[in-house]
C-alpha cells in the first residue's frame, strides 16, 4: 500500500524533468548572455618597451602596406634641431634634404617652431613600418618614437604574421577597450 | 589573286595599326614615371633664412653684457680644504686623480655619506674645485642668466655669484660646461658662447668675450659643451669662426695669438687638450671639420702644426685622448663610432694617418664622456647603438681596441653617464644616480660597492674629487659625498 502511494506518478516525474531542464536550458542562456557580455573582445599590439626595431613589421604583415605604424608621444620629444630619428646619422646639414632624411619614404614632417626648436609628425599615409625612426630615437633621443599597431588597418588575425616573426616578443593581445600602448603622458592618463 | 575588299582590309589595317602605335608613342613619350615623387630639399621645414637668423642672434647678443650682476652672500673665507679638480677632466687632463687619499673600499647599505646638495638650473654643467671653493657656472631659469656660482667645499654653503642674463631656451637642459682654475681666474664659457673671466676670490669681473658676436662663432647644437683651458697664464678658447683657436691673456683679456681659419672649421662640444708628441708642446682639437693641432710652444704658440679632415663627425662631444707613441683615439656619438689616427713627424712638419676606423658596435666607442687611458689601458662607457654590449663599461688594451678585455655584462649597463679612477678605484655614475665602486683592474670587472646617491635622471656631468671629497650631479641638482677612508 505504502509502495503504491511513494510511487511517483509519470505524469509527475515528466513534469519536474521538463521543469528542470527549462531551468537549466534559462540558467545557461543567461550564463552565456553575461559571459559575453563581460568578454572582451582583444586585439594585437606590440610593446613599444620590448621592441627591438628589427624592421619586421614592415614585411611580415600580412597587408601591402603593415598594419603597424610609428607613432610620436610629442611631450617627451625635445624638438632638436639635429634629430636622431629624422636624420640620417651622417648627415651634413640638419635640414630637409632627402639625403639627409632616415625615413626612406619621407613619411616624418618637420616644422620649425621657434629656434631651436622643430616639430616632427608622422605621415602615416607613408609610414611603411621599418622603425628605422624608432631606432635613431632611441639610441639617440628620448625614445618619444615608437611602434604601434594602428587598428584602422589591422585586420586582427587569429594568428599574427608579424607576433610570430618578432624576435623580441613584443607582441600581444590586449582589450579592444584598450587597443594601445602608449609613452609619454598618454601612457599616464 | 587578292580581290579589291581584301586590299581595302589591308590599308585599313596599317592605319588602324599606325595610329595606335602613334597614340602609344605620344603617350609613352609624354608620361611622366616620376611625377608622384615628392620631392625633399632644404628649406621645406619653414626654418628662417639665415639673415633673418643672424638678425635676431645679434639683437639678442646686443643685450648681453658678459658678467654683469655679482652677488655675495659670505663675508669670510671658506675653509681652505686639501684637494683640488681645476678643470674639465682634473689636474693632469685625463680624469684620474693622484691625490695620496686612501678612499673607502665598501659602504654601507646607504652610500656614502652626503656631506651636502644644492639645486642647480637644469643642465649638465660640472663643478671646478680650488683651495676649498666649488665653482659651476649654472644656468640660473629665473632670471634667465648664466651665474657663476661660487659654493663652499666644506658646507655647500654659496659665497658669491657673478652672472649675466642671456636668453637660452631649454634644449636637454640649459648648462653645459665646466670652468677652468688657475692663476687667481676662473674662466668660463656660458651655452651661448659667452667667455668670462673673474678673480677667484673676489669675483671680480676681470673681461669677457662674446664669441658669437666678436669672432663669428656659430653656438654648436644644444649649445656650446667646449671646457676652457688655461695653460700659461693664457685662456685658450676653440672658437672656430673667424679663428680657428685664440689664446688671451688671463690678466688683461688681451688676444694674445690667434690661429687662422682659411677652412671655416666650426665649434664642437669637444675641448682642446694639451699633449706633447715628439717632444712639441701643442693643443689638439676635434673641431667640425677636422682634428687639429696648435703649437703650444712659446716660440710659435698658436700656429697650425698639423690638421686632418680624417676625423669630421657632425656631432662630437668627447675630447681626444692622446697616447704617449702620437697615437690618437677619437670617438663621437649619432653613430660616428671611433678611429684611431697616428701622427708622425716627417721631414720638419707632421703626418696624420687613419690606423683604423670603425662604428659603435667595432669597438672601444663613447657617446657623451672621454674615455680613460689608465695602464696601457682604455676604460669607458660603449653607446647605445653598440649592439649587445651597449651601455656597459668596458676595458680594451691599447694595441687591440676592438676586442674588449672584459666588459660589465648585461646586468651592469650604465649610460650616459661620468666615470673617474683615484686612489686604483674607479667610479661610474648611470643616467638615474646610481653610482658603482669597482677596483680598477685590467683582467675582469670587479665592481667593490654600489648604491643609489641621488634621486634625479640625466645625470651627465662630469664629477669631481678633491681631497675625498666626490662632487656630483643629476640635470637638477648636485650633491657631495664623503668617499675617504675612515682613517683618513
Amino acid at each position: 500500500m505504502n509502495d503504491k502511494q511513494n510511487k511517483v506518478k509519470r505524469r509527475d516525474f515528466f513534469r519536474d524533468s521538463l521543469r528542470t531542464l527549462l531551468a537549466l536550458a534559462l540558467g545557461g542562456s543567461a550564463g552565456i548572455a553575461t559571459r559575453k557580455l563581460i568578454a572582451k573582445d582583444l586585439v594585437w599590439q606590440l610593446d613599444p618597451h620590448k621592441c627591438v626595431q628589427c624592421d619586421l613589421c614592415a614585411t611580415e604583415c600580412v597587408l601591402d602596406l603593415s598594419a603597424v605604424k610609428c607613432v610620436h608621444a610629442h611631450d617627451m620629444c625635445g624638438h632638436c634641431t639635429l634629430c636622431g630619428g629624422f636624420h640620417r646619422p651622417d648627415a651634413v646639414t640638419f635640414d630637409t634634404a632627402a639625403e639627409n632624411q632616415l625615413c626612406p619614404t619621407g613619411a616624418i614632417k618637420r616644422n620649425f617652431i621657434e629656434n631651436p626648436y622643430y616639430s616632427y609628425t608622422i605621415v602615416e599615409e607613408k609610414c611603411i613600418g621599418c622603425a628605422k625612426c624608432v631606432k635613431g630615437c632611441s639610441s639617440f633621443g628620448n625614445g618619444s618614437l615608437y611602434m604601434q599597431v594602428r587598428h584602422d588597418r589591422c585586420l586582427n588575425c587569429n594568428e599574427c604574421a608579424i607576433a610570430i616573426a618578432c624576435p623580441a616578443e613584443a607582441f600581444q593581445r590586449v582589450p579592444s577597450s584598450q587597443p594601445y600602448i602608449l609613452k609619454g603622458k598618454q601612457a599616464q592618463a | 589573286m587578292k580581290t579589291m575588299s581584301d586590299s581595302i582590309a589591308v590599308k585599313l589595317s596599317a592605319s588602324v595599326s599606325s595610329v595606335i602605335a602613334l597614340v602609344c608613342l605620344t603617350w609613352w613619350l609624354s608620361y611622366n614615371p616620376t611625377a608622384r615623387l615628392a620631392t625633399h630639399i632644404p628649406g621645406m621645414d619653414n626654418r628662417p633664412t639665415e639673415s633673418e637668423a643672424s638678425k635676431l642672434r645679434a639683437a639678442e647678443a646686443d643685450q648681453v653684457r658678459i658678467g654683469e650682476f655679482l652677488e655675495t652672500y659670505a663675508s669670510t673665507q671658506p675653509p681652505a680644504l686639501r684637494g683640488e679638480w681645476p678643470r674639465f677632466r682634473g689636474s693632469k687632463f685625463n680624469n684620474i686623480s693622484t691625490e695620496p687619499v686612501r678612499l673607502a673600499s665598501t659602504w654601507s647599505e646607504q652610500g656614502p655619506k652626503q656631506l651636502w646638495s644644492v639645486a642647480l638650473g637644469e643642465g649638465h654643467a660640472a663643478p671646478a674645485v680650488a683651495d676649498g671653493r666649488v665653482y659651476v657656472l649654472d644656468y640660473d631659469e629665473q632670471n634667465k642668466g648664466d651665474a657663476l656660482r661660487c659654493f663652499s667645499l666644506a658646507d655647500g654653503s654659496e659665497l658669491w655669484r657673478r652672472w649675466y642674463r642671456v636668453r637660452v631656451k631649454r634644449n636637454h637642459g640649459y648648462s653645459r660646461t665646466i670652468p677652468a682654475v688657475a692663476d687667481g681666474y676662473v674662466v668660463t664659457i656660458g651655452p651661448r658662447c659667452h667667455v668670462m673671466c673673474v678673480d677667484v676670490e673676489s669675483a671680480e669681473l676681470k673681461w669677457g668675450i662674446d664669441l658669437e658676436k666678436e669672432l663669428g662663432t656659430e653656438t654648436p647644437l644644444w649649445y656650446t659643451g667646449q671646457c676652457p683651458l688655461i695653460d700659461d697664464s693664457i685662456a685658450v678658447i676653440a672658437s672656430g669662426g673667424n679663428a680657428l683657436l685664440l689664446g688671451v691673456e688671463l690678466a688683461t683679456g688681451t688676444i694674445a695669438w690667434q690661429t687662422p681659419n682659411p677652412k671655416g672649421y666650426q665649434m664642437s662640444h669637444s675641448s682642446v687638450m694639451p699633449a706633447t708628441l715628439f717632444g712639441k708642446r701643442m693643443y689638439i682639437y676635434c673641431a667640425k671639420g677636422g682634428i687639429v693641432g696648435v703649437s703650444a710652444e712659446e716660440v710659435d704658440r698658436g700656429e697650425l702644426l698639423w690638421e686632418s679632415p680624417l676625423w669630421n663627425p657632425s656631432v662630437m662631444a668627447p675630447s681626444p685622448v692622446i697616447l704617449p707613441d702620437g697615437r690618437i683615439f677619437v670617438t663621437g656619438g649619432y653613430g660616428a663610432g671611433s678611429a684611431l689616427l697616428q701622427v708622425t713627424e716627417k721631414n720638419g712638419g707632421y703626418a696624420v694617418d687613419e690606423l683604423m676606423k670603425y662604428k659603435p658596435d667595432g669597438g672601444m666607442a663613447s657617446e657623451q664622456q672621454t674615455p680613460i687611458f689608465y695602464q696601457n689601458h682604455f676604460f669607458a662607457i660603449l653607446p647605445k647603438d653598440a649592439g649587445v654590449l651597449r651601455k656597459q663599461l668596458v676595458c680594451y688594451a691599447s694595441d687591440d681596441i676592438t676586442t674588449p678585455v672584459w666588459t660589465s655584462g648585461t646586468t651592469n649597463r650604465f649610460g650616459l653617464g661620468p666615470y673617474l679612477i683615484a686612489d686604483g678605484k674607479m667610479f661610474v655614475l648611470d643616467d638615474d644616480g646610481v653610482l658603482t665602486m669597482l677596483e680598477v683592474s685590467t683582467t675582469a670587472f670587479k665592481p667593490l660597492a654600489q648604491a643609489k646617491v641621488m634621486d634625479g635622471t640625466d645625470a651627465w656631468g662630469p664629477m669631481a674629487l678633491a681631497g675625498g671629497r666626490l662632487l656630483l650631479r643629476d640635470a637638477h641638482k648636485m650633491i657631495c659625498l664623503d668617499i675617504s677612508a675612515p682613517s683618513s
